[in-house]
């Protein structure tokens, strides 16, 4: 229970200062009028724009005014397009959500199968083959798979959609484009961790009792490699939602990693701070949620 | 068994003439809006466009003709505009269109959250005489009015807009244009035809759907699969792939826009060298701006002579663009008194336009080769245009400047008037000229002003003009009637798909 209170306590302030450090760091990039008004209005037009959309105020105020409006759930207005962006944010979520457990269940589905074979059989064929793929994960950046799939199997095979969001067909590309890095990664955690435990004293008893090689894997091995991954999984989960812009770009796909690059090109600032706010919630959210879980998995943890 | 067949062919060119097929349009980024005073980006105005009527128009031959006002008249003193509107139009809720439609649009139009409010606010009074015949007072003569009403003053319904607000108006819009609103969500504006057109046999598809796809290579790939019809906003390495694809052409136009290096005489550029005409000169012929267009832009970008551009009203063709001549050049700054050159800061903008940073980099070499030791200032777009004046972006800087009105005009009020808000270069003569072609509502006189505005804006240029860009675009084969314009507007209504 304190471990839950300490941690909770620790999320809240990280959240805090996620908020600081973007209401100022945005500031410090320029004036959005400038980009936000055409450039044939005079002073006049602009200083009028500025109050209407309160810009005028002082630093300190304006910071006041968004915390207090955070504190009530209100995310305030973008000044692009003067819709509200909370409206804006969870009108894409869905789709940023689909997009990152899409990828997420592409990594799992692959690494977890590849990693516990590869771990079980060293040197084998299947080991190099997903050693291969790990590496390939870690050094391929994601945008230039991106454009390689849709030339392969947009362009040239024409088996699924080169953009958008219609349909499971049009969630593939992007999800394994998204996904592939983080393949790498569980790929070989998965592998080592196998590997360390192969020659474990339960794996021994367990593979004395003349326990076959599948139900070795599920029973014994999976339960104990569940603690790294929990907390690995959790942090890709994160990357997964936060770092999906130029996937969500490249793909024109409707999530936030879109929305967020565009607000950044437009210098939409109130837009910015309520995507970033919005994915530090999740992303914070979701290392709180791992690291209890890896807790309860593992209750010496709470105890050090 | 005659009438029978009568009948049958009636009933197939009906047939033909009702809307049919779906066109499929990629856009460059989310439109900001589309309630016309905040459709302030090409993409907004565009889609914005396809649904409103606006009192004239500008046609192809960038004439102005009449839409929903048959006739009009202007006083004397051109600060009256009297317009007589076309009567039996409805707008697509079925509220009839008349002169309080026009209130509506000035009224609505001035609200002080819109970008554009200074197109509405200009009309000082409307004045409505009755339903059919409305006059528009301006408190100045202003030559693109018209053209001003052509492009913003598109016309909403005055009950709706009062009952649904600005901000439920630009989630829902309404006109009486040829294309009716259905729906918007993250990725997509789908937008279907008013079957109570007014303009007979238009629209000629059923529905329009826009498609937000913001990286260029995604569009072409999705122009190549089929799934779009028309993908704009291309570089040329990018249609390069497109050659010899039976299923999409390629369609290349110059945009009405001009990229220039800007001295300044004001702030950062006063008492410095750019001050002297012979030096503003010698540069005008450092740069190679034939090399820029070459190994930049691979050709695809056309030199100019100056701000009027071909196309644009009073161009003209005599002014040749100042050659590549850095002798000529060494010598007038010799000339100046600069044989030693001079050391001068330069600003860009470093993310705003395409290649900018290598045109910028090339200038500086060039300049380097007769002596200008030029110190470059790279800004991001939001802090380079964040100061009047340019402030803080050195002595001379990078900058362009579009027009969608067929003339130079609002590029030169912008860059020239004393007061206007990036106005850095002062000059009195210049300045004058202008007021005076923004007050002459003759186009032939205005024209005449432009060809000696030119001619001395050449001699004596405040600005090194650089290039035009050109404009690339795919569209798909089965797309007819088809014809963006210069300053890469498309109007959808005459489109037809096979």
């Amino acid at each position: 229970m304190r471990y839950f209170v300490t941690r909770s306590l620790q999320s809240l302030l990280l959240l805090a200062g996620a908020l600081v450090l973007v209401f100022f760091l945005v500031r410090l990039t320029g004036d959005p009028v400038a980009l936000m008004l055409p450039k044939e209005a005079d002073a006049a037009q602009r200083e009028a724009f500025r109050q209407a959309m309160g810009l005028d105020q002082p630093l300190l105020v304006q910071f006041g005014r968004y915390f207090l409006g955070v504190l009530q759930g209100d995310l305030g207005r973008s000044l692009r397009s003067q819709q509200a962006n909370l409206e804006l944010i969870l009108e894409r979520l869905p789709a940023t959500l689909e997009l990152a457990l899409g990828a997420f269940a592409f990594i799992l589905l692959l690494a977890l199968p590849l990693g516990l074979m590869a771990g079980m059989y060293p040197g084998s064929l299947l080991d190099r083959l997903a050693l291969g793929l790990a590496f390939a994960g870690q050094v391929v950046p994601n945008f230039w798979l991106g454009m390689l799939l849709i030339l392969w199997f947009a362009v040239g095979l024409g088996w699924l959609p080169s953009f958008g969001r219609d349909g499971p067909a049009s969630l593939v590309l992007p999800a394994v484009a998204l996904g592939f890095g983080g393949l790498g990664q569980m790929l070989r955690l998965t592998r080592t961790a196998t590997l360390e435990a192969r020659s474990a004293d339960y794996l021994r008893t367990a593979r004395a009792k003349g326990l076959g090689p599948l139900s070795l894997a599920l029973r014994h091995l999976l339960p104990n490699l569940a603690i790294p991954l929990v907390s690995v999984a959790g942090l890709q989960l994160t990357y997964l939602l936060g770092g999906s812009v130029y996937i969500e770009t490249i793909f024109a796909w409707p999530g936030l990693g879109g929305l967020l690059n565009t607000a950044i090109q437009d210098a939409d600032f109130p837009l910015v701070q309520a995507i970033t706010l919005f994915i530090a919630c999740f992303a914070i959210g979701l290392q709180l949620i791992s690291d209890l879980l890896y807790a309860w998995l593992d209750p010496r943890i709470q105890h050090r | 068994m005659r009438l029978v067949l009568l009948l049958t062919l009636l009933w197939a060119w009906a047939l033909a003439q009702s809307p049919s097929g779906q066109l499929t349009v990629a856009l460059a980024n989310d439109p900001k809006s589309l309630f016309m005073p905040r459709a302030a980006d090409r993409t907004a105005s565009n889609v914005a466009v396809q649904i409103y009527n606006t009192l004239v128009a500008v046609n192809d031959q960038g004439q102005i003709v009449p839409e929903l006002a048959t006739r009009w008249s202007i006083s004397p003193d051109g600060k009256e505009y009297t317009f007589t509107l076309r009567s039996g139009v409805r707008f697509h809720n079925g509220e009839e269109f008349n002169a309080q439609s026009v209130v509506a649009t000035w009224e609505s139009g001035q609200d002080k959250s819109n970008d554009y409010a200074g197109n509405y606010s200009l009309v000082k009074e409307v004045r409505v005489q009755n339903p059919t015949t409305v006059t528009l007072v301006l408190d100045k003569p202003n030559a693109l009015f018209l053209n001003i009403l052509a492009n913003f003053w598109a016309l909403v319904p005055p009950a709706y807009i009062k009952q649904v607000g600005l901000d439920g108006f630009a989630a829902r819009p309404v006109g009486t244009g040829p294309f009716r609103f259905v729906s918007r969500s993250a990725d997509r504006i789908v937008l279907e035809a008013n079957p109570s057109y007014w303009e007979r046999g238009l629209p000629k598809v059923q529905r329009v759907v826009f498609r937000v796809i913001p990286d260029a290579t995604t569009r072409v790939a999705a122009v190549r699969t089929g799934e779009i019809d028309i993908a704009n906003r291309l570089t040329p390495d990018l249609v390069a792939q497109l050659q010899g694809n039976n299923r999409v052409r390629v369609v290349s136009y110059p945009n009405d826009r001009v990229y220039y290096l800007a001295f300044k005489n004001v702030e950062a550029g006063k008492g410095t060298p750019l001050e002297n005409r012979q030096v503003r000169q010698a540069l005008n012929l450092a740069i190679n701006r034939p090399g820029i267009v070459k190994a930049i832009f691979n050709n695809q970008a056309r030199l100019v002579a100056g701000f009027v551009l071909p196309g644009n009203l009073g161009y003209d063709e005599g002014l040749k663009p100042y050659p590549y001549d850095p002798e000529q050049a060494k010598k007038l700054l010799a000339a100046a008194g600069f044989e030693k050159g001079f050391s001068i800061s330069m600003g860009c903008p470093t993310d705003a336009y395409v290649n900018i940073n290598e045109v910028c980099l090339s200038i500086q070499r060039d300049l380097a080769k007769v002596g200008v030791d030029v110190s470059l200032e790279f800004k991001t777009s939001t802090a380079y245009w964040s100061k009047p004046r340019y402030g803080a972006v050195g002595a001379m800087y990078v900058d362009s400047w579009s027009s969608t009105v067929g003339e130079a005009l609002p590029r030169l009020q912008g860059a020239l008037t004393p007061g206007a808000y990036y106005n850095t270069w002062e000059d009195e003569e210049l300045a004058k000229l202008i007021e005076q072609i923004g007050a002459t509502t003759d186009r032939a006189a205005r024209a005449a002003l432009y060809r000696q505005l030119q001619k001395r804006m050449y001699d004596d240029p405040p600005f090194v003009y650089l290039y035009q860009p050109v404009i690339f675009e795919a569209v798909s084969a089965r797309v007819q009637d088809y014809r963006p314009r210069s300053a890469e507007e498309y109007f959808l209504k005459s489109v037809s798909v096979r």
